[in-house]
């Protein structure tokens, strides 16, 4: 008996041994996911107490005519599509600068990963002190550069945005540029001493050396940074909580507001399905980008 | 790409540049907590703090219970930092060392469990702990968060696992040790590094996490760090000096562990990245 317990077939093993990550994975991620499609249909307001009423796909109608969805969308796709090349292009600079043979490597690599450690939500603190109306760091610099007066950054929708994407930008381009060197650190330098001797210039030696080989990373980071870009939430409600109005709201925020502050999970879930609807709608153009392109290179 | 940067001048600048983009936010704010609010609300403003002062320090540990949102942040951190470890072991040691049908499959399944957004997880979970009574409870957040951390724990120990050569292991079982006696003195000890480097990446994962510690422990007795100081802002201001110099305390502990382990972080993060 204690031998069967001690020393268990291959299968039982295998079983025990992975049960707790799927039970987990069903409790947290699978009932909620069923749940949330089952709530998305049904008519559930956590303040009243009038239980659980089917209304079939009255949410969803309301959600198509609800602008503040159609806002709040377009917020996020535009923060998405902002933010995940601006992030690459700042991460592949500071990976390439990264990658020079520095004597001590602890400083650079310390700088990368600060920003990643730094919870969100104090990145956009921090950032909402730097473009602080008053006593900000962005509106002294902007006055010593010669402008005529402090701009109330985070008033206005235009600069709040854009205020909002640069903070975002910092923060994931270290989470890149780590993702990045490594892949740097892969390209053996034989193909760029060959490259020298056949006389490619750097420029030729960045664009068909280092860029080709660096796209499985490129795309790796591309990928987790659009699934992260979509559910923005931290950087905006610590900066401007949406404002003004709703102009920086994402849909995050919009699931948020409904559920947590106005307990209408019904329709919190309608939101979220909907969120869902554009995470597939990237994916999809994404893939099909990704497959044109290897045709390309074929 | 090496020659344009040969000189040690220019390195420097290169070097300088990643350097000032990483540090100058947390530096700013290390500036910004050492200023007296009279100093702060001058104009223009100061860069340096003419006269040094610790008062926001204190006031940060006065005016709200900084210390027990850091206590309740290393509750939640710790606990499902260890819970994760556990399960991803498991898990992994199953996938990198048993035979299998289908591995990839549950490995796949297991990543894939990340990729559905948090927010829309977080409307079903806050129905579910309001309908158990567990909001404004630790277990409300260390379940979701062991799941957050699960997918990148269970690949960095899948290849750490990997790495480990299956002799050593079927060796000790000929010398009469028992399948798990195997496992718990040889593979274990082995492991101990891939599941420390597991164990910094999920530990800051859960002590960064913003969305959920809002949303299902609002009471402000079970705030944690992040959701504790972004509340400081009262109705109608933000306590700046204060507000920094606590950013300042929350972010030296991640700041030192992550300064002391980075070669193990990075590794980490690159062969499982799955965070940004």
């Amino acid at each position: 008996m204690l031998s069967r317990i001690t020393n268990p077939s291959e299968k039982t093993l295998a079983f025990f041994l992975l049960a707790p990550a799927f039970l987990l994975i069903g409790c947290i991620v699978v009932y909620p996911i069923g749940r949330l499609i089952f709530n998305s249909f049904h008519d559930i307001r956590l303040s009243g107490g009038t239980g659980v009423k089917f209304v079939g796909l009255e949410n969803y109608l309301i959600l198509i005519k609800d602008r503040e969805f159609w806002n709040a969308a377009w917020n996020t796709l535009l923060i998405t599509l902002i933010t995940v090349p601006g992030g690459l292009l700042a991460g592949l600079g500071l990976a390439m600068l990264a990658n020079l043979p520095f004597k001590r490597k602890w400083p650079v690599r310390l700088a990368l990963l600060l920003p990643w450690a730094l919870p969100l939500a104090f990145a956009g603190l921090i950032f909402a002190w730097f473009f602080h109306s008053e006593f900000g760091f962005v509106n002294d610099l902007w006055l010593r550069a010669g402008g005529a007066q402090r701009e109330m950054w985070l008033s206005k929708p235009n600069t709040a945005f854009a205020a909002i994407c640069f903070a975002i930008i910092w923060k994931s381009s270290s989470f890149v540029a780590l993702i990045l060197l490594a892949g740097l650190q892969m390209i053996p330098s034989s193909l760029y001493e060959a490259a020298r001797v056949d006389g490619a210039s750097r420029w030729q030696q960045f664009t068909k050396i280092t860029l080709p080989l660096l796209v499985p990373s490129i795309v790796v980071a591309m990928i987790f940074r659009t699934i992260t870009a979509l559910q923005t939430f931290d950087i905006p409600y610590t900066m401007t909580k949406g404002g003004p109005g709703n102009a920086t709201e994402t849909l995050a925020m919009l699931i948020h507001k409904n559920t947590i502050d106005y307990l209408d999970v019904g329709y919190g879930s309608t939101l979220a399905m909907g969120m869902f609807g554009l995470s597939i709608i990237l994916t999809y153009v994404y893939l099909r980008r990704m497959s044109a392109e290897d045709h390309v290179n074929e | 790409m090496s020659n344009l940067f040969s000189s040690a001048g220019l390195r420097l600048t290169a070097a300088a540049i990643v350097v000032i983009n990483g540090f100058f936010p947390a530096v700013w704010i290390l500036l910004t907590s050492l200023k007296s609010e009279l100093e702060l609300f001058q104009k223009p403003i100061t860069y340096l703090p003419h006269n040094p002062t610790i008062v926001n320090y204190v006031k940060a540990f006065s005016e709200q219970p900084l210390l027990l949102f850091i206590k309740n942040s290393f509750i939640v951190a710790s606990l499902s930092t260890l819970l994760t470890l556990v399960i991803s072991a498991f898990a992994a040691y199953a996938i990198a060392r048993l035979n299998l049908k289908r591995k990839q499959l549950i490995l796949t399944i297991i990543i894939a469990s990340s990729m559905f957004p948090l927010i829309t997880l977080l409307v079903p979970i806050f129905e579910t702990m309001r309908a158990a009574g567990l909001l404004n409870s630790y277990v409300a957040l260390i379940l979701p968060y062991t799941v957050l951390s699960l997918p990148v724990c269970t690949l960095v120990l899948v290849s750490f696992f990997q790495s480990i050569p299956k002799d050593l292991e079927n060796a000790a079982m000929i010398d009469g040790c028992t399948r798990l006696g195997a496992l718990w003195r040889v593979v274990v000890p082995l492991a101990a590094p891939g599941v420390f480097t597991a164990g910094i990446l999920a530990f800051v994962n859960a002590w960064d996490e913003f969305l959920l510690a809002l949303s299902l422990n609002a009471n402000a007795q079970m705030r944690t760090l992040p959701v504790g100081i972004t509340l400081y802002q009262g109705e109608y201001t933000f306590p700046w000096p204060i507000i920094s110099a606590a950013l300042i305390i929350a972010i030296v502990p991640v700041a030192i562990l992550i300064a002391l382990f980075q070669e193990r972080v990075v590794s980490g993060l690159t062969s499982g990245g799955l965070k940004g």
